[in-house]
């Protein structure tokens, strides 16, 4: 498997704050990665730095190439970047939120190709929002617009898509839905990073899952190696009760610890 | 296709007003008089269609152009639809500057002094704002960059009516910050037209970046838009464009901020699709406020800047009142 995205030594620095420090990860194409971790671990931040969207210290490599050396265009069809929160300042129309997914591969004169029609029509159609296409964006859920959110992300059809909480505020189905969904691009060829705070989807659906506490990635591997009893209480202060779904040993968050390790 | 309609009914409309704006003033000529006027150019028609209404009809068109595609690009920028010129300073700075050499040039308010006064203050003060913002300058410090920018010059022209030589001087001031079209000639035109196409041309360009930043500057940059650059691009463009069409005419509020909203009920919330319509709604605005002024009673002509407020406030409050909802929507 080819590694499309890396990074190594990776810190980002905001005012005298070092929010992330010695992250080192690789992303395969054909990989389903999670990465989890508290609140203020600095998930958020590392995404970015791995979208080009922060400048960060280190090296990241998307294709063997410096993440920097990167047109802003060719970078944008090559990764695919959902940010947390779903922000949607005007009220277009669905269908024409996604189109925005299609932007990197549009030059300043082509109208709407077939191929973009098409792409945006199968991101509608997977995250189950072609129902609503013609709706204004601001009149969905907080779910709904979510899913859009995500179908927009998808619509570049980039090969490295990084998405920040892809699940938040969705319904236990569509948690179900999106996960599936992001497994399949995934055995399609992509190569996923998702950021979660469900250890139990990140145990069920990730091919491995990364931990970061405090700015650095502490753990890397198996969602079995990852996400051990051990290191979920002294990451997140929790004491996990393993349940078995479909024959497979996930965590769930059995009671908060008083005292954070 | 929706929208190219809408745009094809306004551009007929700024055509009628135009002809309108040739036909009205102190000597009315009829619709066949003003077109052979200015067509053939002579006769005491001619002189009056070609060298005295024409001027004041194209700066109307282009000076409401100008605002109404300002107003529209910076709401597609801010992704806030109570953005308006205004925000950053220029128009304030232009006035301040004008004022000044009305005030202390002894330049005739009609003069070329005044303009070029006025596209110099705008773009210093948009200079300044740049150089206080920085290269990666938040919307926050930008905005506020701008507020104080704008308090600045405000309190310049204030300072400047303060210390006036005479009272007729802070009159004529006073006067031409109400904002007009009265007596602007061809050199006029000659003058500020090119920072405005040069400014339409800046904003045009940035009708995709408008498009992709609905969903944020974060999402819009992954997609391969240059934020920074953006932001940079859109406050020259309104600089140079407010700039000069504040220093032709004066202040003349609230085109920036109604042009958008009257066309975004009938071309939807796309900034990039806004662009256009609000263009040519700012400039069938101006041209129709400029008419007015001249049909109404003549001993004392109302100053163009007054009419748009005028008209403008009572407008957009309309709009507000009837899309609160939407409004509402597009804030969260």
């Amino acid at each position: 498997m080819s590694e499309v995205l890396t990074a190594s030594g990776v810190a980002v620095r905001f005012g005298g704050a070092t929010i992330v420090q010695g992250a080192s990860l690789s992303l395969r194409a054909g990989e389903l990665v999670a990465l989890v971790g508290p609140n203020g671990a600095g998930k958020t931040t590392l995404m970015r730095a791995l979208a080009g969207l922060v400048p960060a210290e280190g090296a990241i490599t998307l294709g063997g190439k410096p993440l920097a050396t990167l047109k802003p265009r060719d970078r944008a069809r090559h990764i695919a970047y959902l940010p947390q929160g779903h922000i949607f300042h005007w009220p277009m129309p669905i269908a024409d939120i996604v189109m925005l997914g299609r932007a990197p591969h549009a030059d300043s004169f082509s109208a709407t190709t077939p191929e973009d029609r098409a792409a945006v029509e199968r991101a509608l159609t997977t995250t189950e929002t072609l129902t609503f296409a013609g709706r204004a964006v601001t009149t969905l859920s907080g779910g709904e617009k979510a899913r859009v959110a995500l179908a927009r992300a998808l619509a570049t059809q980039a090969p490295v898509l990084l998405a920040d909480e892809p699940t938040a505020a969705l319904d236990p189905r569509h948690q179900l839905v999106v996960m599936e969904l992001l497994r399949n691009a995934a055995r399609g060829g992509n190569a996923i990073l998702a950021i979660l705070h469900d250890l139990t989807l990140a145990a069920r659906f990730a091919d491995r899952v990364l931990i970061m506490d405090r700015g650095r990635i502490v753990a890397d591997g198996s969602p079995d190696e990852s996400l051990g009893a051990d290191r979920l209480a002294a990451v997140f202060g929790i004491e996990a009760v393993t349940v078995l779904v479909g024959g497979k040993p996930v965590p769930i968050a059995g009671r908060a610890l008083q005292d954070l390790p | 296709m929706r929208s190219s309609r809408i745009n094809l009914i306004l551009a007929a409309l700024i055509v009628v007003l135009a002809v309108l704006s040739l036909m009205v003033g102190p000597a009315g000529l009829s619709p066949r008089a003003a077109v052979a006027g200015l067509i053939s150019g002579e006769g005491p028609a001619g002189v009056i269609v070609r060298d005295i209404r024409l001027p004041r009809t194209l700066l109307a068109g282009l000076i409401g152009a100008t605002l109404g595609l300002s107003g529209a690009a910076l709401q597609g920028l801010l992704r806030n639809p109570l953005a308006e010129p205004a925000l950053f300073g220029a128009p304030q700075a232009a006035a301040a500057a004008a004022a000044l050499v009305i005030a202390f040039g002894f330049a005739p308010v009609t003069s070329f002094a005044v303009p070029i006064a006025g596209i110099l203050g705008a773009t210093i003060s948009i200079a300044g704002l740049v150089a206080i913002a920085g290269r990666r300058a938040s919307l926050t410090v930008t905005l506020l960059a701008g507020l104080a920018l704008a308090s600045f010059a405000g309190a310049v022209t204030a300072l400047i009516l303060n210390l006036a030589p005479n009272p007729f001087i802070a009159l004529e001031i006073a006067f031409w910050l109400l904002g007009s079209l009265e007596d602007r000639s061809a050199d006029h035109l000659i003058i500020a037209a090119p920072f405005m196409i040069a400014s339409w041309i800046l904003l045009a360009a940035n009708a995709r970046a408008f498009r992709a930043l609905t969903l944020g500057e974060d999402a819009a940059a992954s997609l391969g838009v240059d934020v920074a650059r953006t932001r940079m691009l859109v406050v020259i463009g309104v600089a140079l464009g407010v700039g000069a069409a504040v220093a032709v005419a004066g202040a003349v509020g609230f085109v920036g901020l109604v042009a958008p909203h009257l066309v975004r009920r009938a071309v939807g919330s796309d900034p990039a699709r806004v662009l256009l319509p609000a263009t040519l709604a700012g400039a069938g605005l101006v041209l129709a406020a400029d008419v007015a002024i001249r049909l109404g009673p003549s001993v004392v002509e109302i100053k163009l800047g007054v009419v748009t407020a005028l008209i403008g406030v009572p407008v957009f409050l309309a709009i507000i009142f009837r899309e609160r909802r939407l409004l509402e929507g597009a804030s969260s």
